[in-house]
């Protein structure tokens, strides 16, 4: 198993790693690497024959102003503190490649960060509803969402006084 | 006008099991496709419980937040409301008198032995063994008591603050937690003879729903799951925190990966929570339960701008809590790792190819909660 040092170094000798899009600082892991898309299942490879598995996916909404979404992927193994983070910078409207391929639980974090605020995922085997009722069609994550619309299913909203 | 004939092979059929199931522990419908009595595809639906907790900690401040913390997993809150409490104060850089520290640990442990004393119980029913049930009950009863008479509530807990705890350890706390530890360890005895003397138990779990170290690791399994394939995986050993370095105590592993593993991994383990809370209690320092001056729920708390991860061991395995700061009063964005999502995504790939009947041992042996898988 390699070391977080060792496998920031094999990504960036493979030139897998991006320019840092913000000085925005990830406390509480071992190395961080910002990553371009085009290079993330490459990198997650990189990561799972390196002995580690896929902690955490976090999507953060940073449309204002940037324009895009962060992705906040945190990897670790199973001896001494060895948490990586890959930091992934989508354009809205962009899909993200998959990683469900590589990390079976990659498929449900997917599905969570698409429901929740509107992230594709190119190749993704079923990319539907996780957590949110079938056919949600709002975002609730965005920082643009303030109120869901009126339920068919409640009708204290519809009440008469 | 005939109705077009179905080519689709008739050799599988699908049952749907939940979302009210016994054996589910909260709301969650497993998708089984059969071949006969073999299970061929396993597809757990949840979000039965999603209540947006991470939308919810955008909407409060920090402190607004506490009470949502333990309602994530029910069963060891106080965990889950410490792991907030500490992931604030390390983000925003706060101090906690040592006397709070070790109180942390032994409330913690506490309720670690009362969650995994519910499992069994639980599980024990699940298998169709209705006195185990009311023997943990009874010890757990005693746990519960306890940690009610310090916090206020009995499942929960709220008491974590933001430099210390809400309300101190009485002076007569440590006899009665002695005397609960001595109650457990006085029962324990009898749970071996009555569960894993049991033939039936054995033939039920032995050897059933192996998890292979690949799959551990594309699932990202965590926790008593992970430690019955014989990883000795445990954040408060691998990334220690609070005050638990300062304790003596062990990691059980079991090498078959099985049910049975499972099991004996959470008995084993409450010995060692036993062991810290018996060293913590004699560790208890005297002085000041939260900072001076301090309320502990400061209302304009604006940590720094930047992100922080922090993980705890919970009692189902690795909870990591991810909040970004934009140096605001309310976290711009907290993500909850939660360790029974993943536990449960396994299942997919491990429950395949079991039978049917085994289909309820697979699942209650993972010690899911749903309300922390949906959050």
């Amino acid at each position: 198993m390699a070391a977080p040092a060792e496998l920031a170094a094999v990504l960036e000798s493979r030139g897998w790693t991006a320019e840092p899009a913000t000085a925005h600082p990830v406390s509480g892991v071992a190395e961080s690497r910002w990553v371009a898309p085009g290079n993330l299942v490459a990198a997650a490879e990189a990561a799972k024959e390196a002995g580690y598995f896929l902690e955490s996916m976090t999507c953060v909404d940073r449309l204002d102003p940037h324009g895009v979404f962060e992705l906040l992927y945190t990897f670790n193994r199973w001896d001494a503190p060895a948490r990586v983070a890959y930091r992934v910078w989508v354009p809205k409207d962009v899909a993200v490649p998959t990683l469900s391929g590589v990390y079976g639980i990659a498929a449900w974090n997917e599905r969570e960060a698409w429901e929740l605020f509107g992230v594709a995922f190119a190749g993704h085997p079923n990319l539907t509803w996780l957590l949110l009722p079938e056919g949600t069609e709002f975002r609730p994550l965005l920082k643009s969402f303030t109120q869901p619309p009126p339920s068919i299913y409640d009708d204290s909203l519809t009440a008469s006084p | 006008m005939s109705a077009p004939i179905s080519t689709e092979p008739l050799d599988t059929y699908t049952l749907n099991m939940g979302p009210q199931h016994p054996s589910t522990h909260g709301v969650l419908r497993l998708k089984l496709t059969l071949r006969g009595e073999r299970l061929v595809a396993v597809e757990p639906i949840i979000g039965y419980s999603h209540r947006a907790h991470e939308k919810m900690a955008e909407n409060r401040s920090y402190a607004q937040f506490l009470p949502n913390t333990s309602r994530q997993d029910y069963l060891s809150g106080m965990i889950y409301n410490f792991a907030w409490v500490e992931a604030v104060e390390k983000l925003a850089g706060i101090a906690v008198p040592e006397r709070a520290l070790v109180a942390r640990v032994i409330l913690a442990e506490f309720n670690r032995i009362s969650s995994h004393l519910l499992w069994i119980g639980a599980f024990l029913l699940d298998l169709g063994a209705a006195t185990p049930f009311l023997y943990t009950f009874d010890d757990r009863e005693a746990i519960v008591f306890l940690l009610e008479s310090v916090t206020g509530s009995r499942l929960t807990y709220c008491t974590g603050r933001f430099g210390g705890l809400a309300k101190d350890l009485d002076a007569d706390f440590p006899r009665r937690a002695r005397a609960v530890l001595a109650k457990l360890k006085a029962r324990w005895p009898e749970l071996v003879d009555l569960i894993e003397d049991n033939v039936i138990f054995l033939q039920r779990t032995r050897g059933v729903g192996v998890i292979t170290l690949e799959q551990c690791r594309t699932w990202g399994v965590t926790g008593p799951m992970l430690r019955a394939c014989g990883v000795p995986y445990d954040i408060r050993k691998v990334e220690p925190y609070g005050a638990y370095p300062r304790f003596q105590f062990d990691i059980p592993t079991r090498p078959e990966g099985d049910v049975f593993a499972r099991y004996m991994v959470r008995i084993l383990e409450m010995a060692q929570s036993v062991r810290i809370i018996e060293q913590a209690l004699e560790a208890l320092p005297e002085g000041p339960i939260l900072a001076a001056g301090s309320s502990g729920v400061k209302k304009r708390l604006k940590p720094p701008v930047g992100t922080q991860y922090y993980a705890v061991e919970s009692a189902r395995g690795a909870y990591g809590i991810l909040i970004v700061s934009e140096g605001g009063t309310e976290p711009y964005r907290a993500k909850f790792r939660t360790p029974s999502y993943a536990n449960l995504a396994v299942m997919q790939d491990v429950m395949p190819g079991t039978m049917v009947a085994d289909a309820v041992a697979i699942l209650g042996s993972t010690d899911i909660v749903l309300p922390e898988i949906d959050r």
